[in-house]
């Protein structure tokens, strides 16, 4: 008798210990980009996601069914225009959030308040930062994420691809001291370029291109003499089209005496997919190909526009 | 025993006008030759020769600078000005009060809201790309200086000054509220909130210099005519209505001229703070209160302030490049607390 109990005991104890050792091994710490430790007991199923460059990494790791609340200008991929809208930023609404019931909020810092953030912790909800200003944050991002979904292995995928990607870019690429101009908002609005530390700049320097306003910092505010003065080789500007009009490329073609300017002479001036090209996911690999391809003059299919 | 020599006297001589215009001249062409780019004066000099000679411009850079980008920003800059400080003179005139101008009195945002409109709206008028944007600004401009009179004179049957610029600032935060929900909506169409609130001349091209070259000569023709009525008004509307002036006639034109001014440099380049309000002041301190001085002092006087303020705007932080708003602000309320400050102390 006292055999058969201390058997039935030890297997209690076994089943309980490998129960537990189990749950410990899913349970998930990430250290996100605010270097704050958060701990889940199992990778997240139900997650709001309030950067637009967040989800595209979510739905890039295959985790695109547990979203279940985005932000305002969340728009990438189109499926995921179904998923109820939260709004973000300053206005973000802590009761909208709750009402999804999410395990996780994925936000940046930008405009966020430490209120915010409080709240939701003592609401039950984890808070996790992403702010990536840089590919290598982004691939930072990508893992961050990654673990907190449990798909550390797609992860790994997405960031091997970019990286191959851009690794093959900069192979092909010399840089042979040709610049380039980013045009981030058009004359007709307040002429505007993206400087040192933009992803833009980063993705002119892997296709062996210098950023024509690489003395400025950031996006900056410029004087239209300062173009002209600089003569760059390539236009690259930003600007959505809407269908009216002039496109953008027309547009700056036609402004007073732009005419002269090597890129316009030579119709060097790319219109690119403005949201590839600024959000730190996993698109930045299609604008560097866009890049690339317009640099070296390879008619690649017409880029849809988002 | 009438001193026919003093009467004379009260216009400029020509000697005057000659030496203001000197002066008005020298800082265009001290705003040509700097900017944000270095150009030698020989190359300027031999940019605008070959512009008159009519040498094609194309193929050098500096000319590109200085006659496509420059040029037309100094002249529009420089009518604006002469157009702002006028319509802050009249009115300073006209109302008596020496807070008037069209940022207190709310004629430039409200200018501001109806380019908005137009521009979210998408009016046109035919043959004429800016016509629908710039006659709804005026016809806004008016409407606003009317609303505001009249919600004055109901709260406030004497028109006090303090009334008078009260609601004028209130109006403003109201209306730019209302212009910052419309670009929310609009923004594709509508210019950006800084350029409406801080004002800008980037990008401005020949033929906006032209129309403001218009409507400068007409509505500025129309105010300096109504010099002595304006005079006629600093003694109060009873008493110049007893020495003949027509009173209603002449607040209804100098109003409407003053809002069509206005509309038309706010289409343009934006509402730009301080310049009606402190140049006329600067004016009257240097040629005094007969307005067939201060008006065409308020001119030049305009004109200068705004073309060393966008000298500044585009230069000190090169290459980036300033609100011109920013710059006119920041020394326009200084200069204002000083002027203000010595006329409290000459009392």
């Amino acid at each position: 008798m006292s055999k058969k109990l201390v058997s039935l005991f030890l297997a209690v104890l076994m089943v309980f210990s490998i129960a537990s050792s189990l749950a410990e091994a899913s349970a998930v710490t990430v250290t996100d980009m605010h270097d704050r430790e958060i701990t889940l007991a199992e990778p997240a199923t139900r997650i709001v996601v309030m950067q637009p460059s967040d989800c595209e990494i979510l739905c890039a790791i295959g985790c695109e069914d547990t979203i279940v609340g985005r932000g305002q200008y969340v728009d990438y991929p189109t499926s995921v225009l179904e998923v109820p809208v939260v709004q973000s930023g300053a206005e973000t609404n802590v009761e909208e959030i709750l009402a999804l019931n999410p395990q996780v909020v994925l936000m940046n810092d930008m405009a966020q308040s430490e209120e915010q953030v409080k709240q939701l912790e003592e609401n039950g909800v984890k808070v996790v930062v992403s702010s990536a200003t840089d590919i290598e944050g982004v691939y930072y991002a990508i893992r961050m994420i990654g673990k907190l979904m449990g798909k550390e292995e797609n992860a790994e995928a997405v960031i091997a691809d970019m990286q191959a990607t851009f690794d093959e870019i900069k192979a092909n690429s010399k840089n042979e001291g040709k610049t380039v101009y980013f045009e981030v908002s058009p004359l007709q609005w307040g002429l505007w370029t993206a400087g040192k530390g933009t992803f833009m700049d980063e993705l002119a320097e892997i296709c062996g291109l210098t950023n024509a306003f690489a003395d400025l910092n950031d996006w900056a505010s410029i004087s239209e003499e300062q173009v002209l003065a600089r003569d760059p080789d390539f236009i690259v500007t930003i600007t959505m089209y809407y269908g009216e009009g002039p496109t953008p490329v027309e547009e700056i073609m036609s402004r007073e005496g732009w005419g002269d300017l090597k890129a316009v002479k030579n119709g060097d001036i790319l219109n690119a997919e403005s949201n590839a090209i600024s959000r730190p996911g996993p698109r930045l690999k299609d604008a560097a190909i866009e890049l690339y391809n317009f640099i070296n003059n390879i008619k690649a299919e017409e880029v849809p526009a988002a | 025993m009438h001193d026919s020599r003093q009467l004379k006297r009260e216009r400029f001589t020509p000697l005057t006008y000659l030496f203001l215009t000197v002066a008005l001249l020298f800082t265009m062409i001290l705003c040509i030759c700097v900017g944000s780019v270095s150009i030698s004066f020989s190359d300027t000099i031999t940019a605008v020769w070959n512009a008159i000679r009519g040498v094609p411009a194309s193929g050098s850079i500096t000319g590109n600078i200085i006659l496509n980008v420059r040029l037309p920003r100094v002249l529009c800059v420089t009518l604006a000005g002469a157009a702002l400080s006028l319509c802050g003179a009249a009115m300073q005139g006209l109302l008596r009060n020496p807070l008037a101008d069209g940022s207190t009195m709310g004629v430039s945002s409200g200018a501001a809201l109806g380019a908005v409109i137009a521009m979210a709206a998408g009016f046109t008028l035919p043959g004429f790309s800016y016509g629908g944007i710039m006659v709804t600004a005026m016809a806004f401009a008016f409407g606003s200086l009317i609303l505001i009179l009249s919600l004055a004179y109901s709260l406030d049957h004497s028109l006090s000054t303090n009334s008078i610029i009260l609601i004028g600032v209130i109006f403003t935060m109201f209306i730019s509220s209302i212009i910052s929900l419309i670009i929310t909506f609009a923004s594709d169409h509508t210019r950006s909130l800084s350029f409406w609130t801080l004002g800008s001349f980037s990008g401005v091209n020949y033929d906006q210099a032209k129309l403001l070259f218009i409507a400068l000569v007409i509505c500025g023709g129309i105010l300096i005519r109504f010099s002595s009525e304006l005079n006629a008004f600093a003694i109060g509307e009873d008493n110049a209505r007893h020495i003949g002036v027509n009173v209603k006639q002449v607040k209804l034109i100098v109003l409407i001229t003053v809002s069509v001014l206005i509309g038309i440099c706010v289409s343009i380049s934006g509402t730009i703070s301080f310049v009606g309000l402190v140049m006329p002041h600067i004016a009257r301190m240097l040629v005094g209160p007969n307005h067939k001085r201060l008006l065409p002092a308020s001119l030049f006087s305009g004109a200068i302030f705004l073309l060393l303020a966008d000298l500044t705007a585009r230069t000190i932080l090169s290459p980036i490049e300033l609100s011109i708003g920013v710059v006119t602000s920041l020394v326009g309320a200084v200069a204002f607390v000083i002027i203000f400050y010595r006329t409290r102390k000459r009392r």
